[in-house]
Order: C-alpha cells, then structure tokens, then sequence
C-alpha cells in the first residue's frame, strides 16, 4: 500500500487527483494508530470499530478496494469494487487510472 | 479527464478496506476460514480468579518440544491467550494481532503462550498461514488436545460443545493471575485493553 501512495505521489499527474485511504476493519483506534506507526504508512487511515463502515460496503471480505470517481458538482461514482490485493502497485495504479478513464 | 452533461471528474478515491492484524497473512489463509455464525457469548463456569496461583500446566507446542507454564516462574510475566478453535474467523485475526505487536509484549517483560484444544497438525498447518513469505508466529501455540481440552476445564474456560472460550489471563512472575478477560466468543478483544494490563506488571 506504501508503495501504490509513492507511485501516486511520484506521478505529477496523479497526485493532486488521486487519494487514498485505508479503513481498518473492526480495528480501534490505538489499534489503527500502532499499525499506521509500525508500518510507517503515509496516507489517512481511519478506524472502523463497530464495522459500521463495514456494514455499509455490505460486509465485504478484506483485503478489498473501492475505486471512487470524484465529480465536479461534488457527487461520486464508484467505478471499482473488488476483494484482493495486489503484487504490483504500478500495474495496480494503471488499472484504476484506465478504469476510471482520468 | 471525462467530461459529461458539464460535469466534470476532478479525481478519484481508492478506499482501502482491511483489518489490522491482517496485512501480513498468507493471501489464501481467509479463503479457508470456516463459517461458524454466531455463538452463545459464554459458556462455561471460570475456576480461578484474579489473585489466585495460576494451575500449572505442560502442554506440546508446535514447533516442538513441551512448554510448562511455571518454567517462567521468576523470569517473564505470561499472557496465556485461549481461542476457541483453528480455522474459525475471529481466531484467525486474534493472533496475527498479538504477532505483529510483540513490542508490547517485550516492554513488559511478558511471553505469550496461544492455546487452543486443536491437535499439533491443525495447530500447524494454521500458524502457518498467520504469516506471509513462511515467517513464524514469535510465540510458543500449545496443543490442549489430548486429554481434550484439559487445561481449559482447569482454568474454568471449557465450553460445554468441547472447545474453549476466547478468554485472556495475564500471569505475573511470581505466577499470580493478574487479570481475565472471558471474552464474548464472538468479538475480540481490543490490543489496548491488554497493553494496559501488561503496563501495569512488574518487569
């Protein structure tokens, strides 16, 4: 995951247009907060604790992505939603920039 | 960037969905977790309590080898984390958590000894999936299989369907139960609940 935030900052094209956040699923915060540190991840993390958020995804099995469109008259379209990780975080970078045709 | 009825896409969001204790298993560990639905929360009659001498135990480890509970009599403080069973969903992230945050453990000068009633080949072919690339759990997995579950029913925490109960007992150097949690089966228990217990020991 650090590595797809790196490959998103080092493209001058994508990095003020693409975002990422993680969502820990039935995590605390202090849980949440000893991963982000352990880890050094660099993107926003956010602690899911009662699986609220989860609920709302439909209680998705994790590891899994959400591919968000953001639109200019503030609303969203999600154009990804997919279980599993991935082994390439370029590759992977590629796929949603093609998939969601920024 | 598209354009559509004037609207415009200005970026996108990737949302990332995991669990904590999860970013370091084996991809297809959770592909092969069994389904267990949700259980009575407790199911047993605790025989010990906070302040008592915890009951002494020697049970076969996984990786070999036997483990007796008053070995650290003196040396360490000893977490025992009992888990219902191998293979079940919330087990299958309990672990993996404590794997990850062994700091914790260090700091307080505390071994962690996993317990379930599953026998030595279940017990191995699980841990072995906790961790990607062929790593190790860094603490001993004892078996509490034969005669079944019998350190379970000592400590009080032998569920009546023969597994045990999710419940944590934090063991002082001198032996000295300090602190249970029988936990509801069907949640785990927060890691900041525990480290505030191993904070409170005695290195």
């Amino acid at each position: 995951m650090n590595e797809l935030y790196r490959a998103i900052q080092s493209n001058k094209d994508l990095k003020n247009k693409i975002k990422l956040i993680g969502i820990g699923s039935g995590n605390s915060d202090f849980e949440v907060n000893f991963f982000r540190k352990k880890y050094e991840i660099p993107f926003p993390l956010f602690s899911d604790e009662d699986y609220s958020i989860h609920k709302t995804l439909g209680e998705v099995r994790t590891p899994y992505f959400i591919g968000v469109r953001l639109k200019s008259d503030g609303s969203s379209e999600v154009f990804y939603s997919k279980r599993g990780g991935f082994k390439d975080a370029n590759k992977f970078l590629k796929m949603m920039v093609k998939l969601s045709g920024l | 960037m598209t354009r559509k009825n004037h609207i415009w896409m200005v970026g996108l969001l990737v949302i990332f969905v995991w669990i904590v204790a999860a970013y370091a298993q084996s991809p297809g560990f959770k592909e092969n977790i069994y389904p267990v639905g949700k259980l009575k929360p407790r199911d047993s009659v605790l025989k010990v309590k906070v302040g008592d001498l915890a009951p002494d135990f020697t049970l076969p480890a996984v990786r070999g080898g036997e483990i007796t509970l008053s070995q650290y009599r003196g040396r360490k403080n000893v977490v025992i984390s009992f888990v219902p069973a191998a293979w079940t969903p919330v087990c299958s992230d309990q672990w993996p958590g404590y794997n990850i945050a062994k700091e914790y453990f260090d700091q307080s000068n505390a071994i962690l000894l996993g317990i379930t009633v599953d026998n030595i080949p279940t017990l191995y072919a699980w841990t072995n999936q906790m961790c990607m690339g062929g790593g190790t759990l860094w603490f001993p997995v004892l078996s509490d299989f034969y005669p079944h579950g019998a350190v379970a029913k000592k400590f009080g925490i032998l569920r009546s369907d023969g597994v045990a109960e999710r419940a944590l007992f934090v063991i002082d150097k001198k032996g000295i139960i300090r602190y249970i949690d029988v936990h509801d089966i069907n949640t785990r228990p927060r890691l900041e609940v525990l480290v505030g217990e191993l904070q409170k020991l005695e290195k």
